[in-house]
């Protein structure tokens, strides 16, 4: 007995020791978005000054404003970001979830292949498809547009096979009752199933937004001139045009860039994680 | 009450209703696009003077060519080890996470590991072209701090690629870390628990119980990683635009140099194919293996 408490004395230290570390390891993960938050409010002339910061030294602006009086129109390329992850995540909400609804509660003829053919989607990079979307697009002039590239995205395999995947798990009996009292399945998806997919469809809306901000490949690809750009692209810009002095004016923009995917986060912290588990492992 | 031969007409006209968005859109920016690269990859492909059929001639250009066969080993060199890494630290950190603790802790660590996932590698390549500076850096600052000499990351041939290996290990990992710890709180405890009062080790524990139980796991993050570093781009741009001479170029970036500088489109389009192929590869292992090995 005592053995017995002894090794469960020393299976608590072990516990603790490994969480220390995992709070050290966590830390300096983060070591990186600390360099870059404390560096945009370092002084110009501070920002190769050695040793480096990780927290702020004053809550000075003025590289931020520095940012928005710049010649590349930062505002304008902000804009571009939000247009396009707005129309993607409002698209893809709105396509994947009608599509996973047919495939998981109708039966039409084709339907398994027909989703098959779509799961083939999963495995084609941006880079077999792009050569021809580029040709495409000069041809009708939606090359350097916004649009066009939210375009290419207003489906997805993945968005479809995530809703599906869900509505799967949900119980049908609500539908069904629905279905015996005569209604049509227009009604049905509208008033019983839309309602009890707001989870998932959170979790779609956060990782599809999240993704779209995020495009760089495709991106570069079509979207060539500054006013055109997304932020991405631009913070290479920012970084060519400011010179190797004003690090702390692209770090600045830098935050300005990745505050609303990190706010999503923090605020919706348990719908990414809930959506991506349930993408990885339930297939 | 519905009848049900109108019923099942219903559904169905419902059913391709609601699949149409998707399809259309599918067909016209997934299907027929990868079909027109694929034409493309055998053809010359000059809008002013006219194209051409080349036969195989983008490919044999790929393959025998000394440059474009060193980007490609970059490439399958670059997803070996990121795909190591970033499948294997995500298990251990999962492995240490898998305890008791307090639900703000367990936020705190997800937010840490997690917030590299979400941040595009567009921008922390940007900070962490600063880490790993040769003077100025602040990787070597702390390393000649405890009286180590700097490394040269991102200027030393030898060197630039584990350094871009690195970043992505910190980037990606973590995304594999939430997947194993939801994959583990599925391994049925009565089993641990039999087998801690057994006495078992814990190494033989893992091996013996939890790693078989989530092997179809293990298997998916295998074949995610590999689809995801197979077309790894912007961070190689951003850290040494393929650098120093040609030691860190990527199958992306070639295809962006050729399609896009050069407007060798045929010959693009066959190296995307060549990704492609690659992918569809790993893709059908994965599946032959799993349906052989996973959970006997």
């Amino acid at each position: 007995m005592n053995a017995m408490m002894q090794t469960r004395a020393a299976k608590r230290w072990i516990d603790w020791a490994i969480i220390l570390c995992m709070v050290i390891l966590a830390i300096s993960m983060l070591l990186p978005f600390l360099w870059l938050f404390s560096m945009s409010f370092r002084p110009v002339a501070d920002a190769y000054k050695m040793p480096p910061s990780f927290l702020p030294p004053s809550l000075d602006f003025s590289n931020y404003l520095a940012v928005l009086n710049s010649k590349v129109p930062f505002v304008r390329i902000y804009m571009n970001s939000v247009l396009i992850a707005l129309l993607v995540t409002v698209g893809q909400m709105v396509t994947c979830t009608l599509a996973a609804f047919a495939f998981s509660r109708l039966n039409f003829r084709g339907r398994d292949a027909l989703f098959f053919i779509l799961l083939v989607g999963l495995m084609f990079p941006a880079q077999v498809t792009i050569l021809p979307i580029y040709l495409g697009y000069a041809r009708v002039g939606l090359l350097n547009q916004p649009v066009g590239l939210a375009l290419m995205y207003l489906t997805s395999s993945f968005g479809v096979f995530l809703m599906r995947q869900f509505m799967l798990s949900q119980p049908k009996a609500l539908e069904e009752a629905a279905l015996m009292d005569g209604a049509g399945y227009l009604k049905i998806f509208w008033r019983i199933s839309l309602p009890q997919l707001r989870p998932a469809l959170s979790a779609l809306g956060i990782i599809t937004f999240t993704q779209t901000w995020n495009y760089y490949f495709q991106a570069k690809v079509l979207l060539g001139k500054q006013d055109q750009m997304t932020l991405p692209l631009a913070m290479d810009v920012l970084r060519g045009y400011m010179g190797a002095g004003n690090l702390s004016v692209v770090m600045a923009a830098m935050s300005m860039s990745i505050l609303p995917v990190v706010l999503l986060f923090l605020i919706a912290q348990k719908f990414v994680i809930e959506g991506i588990t349930m993408s990885g492992i339930k297939n | 009450m519905h009848r049900p031969s109108e019923l099942a007409r219903a559904q169905a006209r419902t059913g391709y209703l609601f699949v149409l968005p998707t399809a259309v859109l599918y067909l016209t920016f997934v299907l027929a696009p990868v079909v027109l690269t694929c034409i493309l990859a055998f053809a010359y492909y000059d809008p002013m003077i006219g194209s051409r059929w080349v036969g195989f001639d983008n490919f044999a250009r790929f393959l025998s060519n000394g440059r474009s066969l060193q980007i490609l080993w970059n490439t399958l060199r670059f997803t070996f080890f990121a795909v190591t890494f970033n499948v294997s630290i995500g298990l251990i950190l999962a492995l240490a996470l898998n305890r008791m603790m307090p639900s703000w802790l367990l936020y705190f660590f997800r937010l840490s590991f997690f917030l590299p996932v979400i941040i595009a590698a567009a921008f922390v390549s940007i900070v962490w072209t600063y880490f790993y500076g040769d003077d100025l850096g602040v990787i070597n600052y702390f390393l000649r701090v405890i009286g180590l000499p700097g490394v040269r990351w991102l200027t030393d041939a030898n060197q630039a690629m584990t350094s871009i290996i690195i970043m992505d290990v910190w980037k990606n990992t973590g995304f594999f870390m939430i997947i194993f710890i939801a994959a583990l709180q599925g391994v049925p405890k009565n089993i641990l628990e039999a087998a801690v009062m057994d006495g078992t080790p814990a190494w033989r524990q893992f091996f013996r119980i939890t790693l078989p139980y989530i092997s179809p796991v293990v298997f998916f993050c295998i074949v995610y990683a590999s689809i995801g570093a197979l077309q790894v781009f912007e961070s190689i741009v951003i850290l040494t635009q393929g650098g120093p001479g040609d030691s860190t170029r990527s199958l992306s970036i070639l295809i962006v140099e050729e399609g896009f500088g050069s407007f060798q489109i045929g010959y693009a389009a066959a190296i995307s194919v060549v990704m492609t192929v690659l992918i569809l590869m790993i893709t059908a292992v994965q599946q032959l293996v799993s349906r052989k090995w996973v959970q006997q």
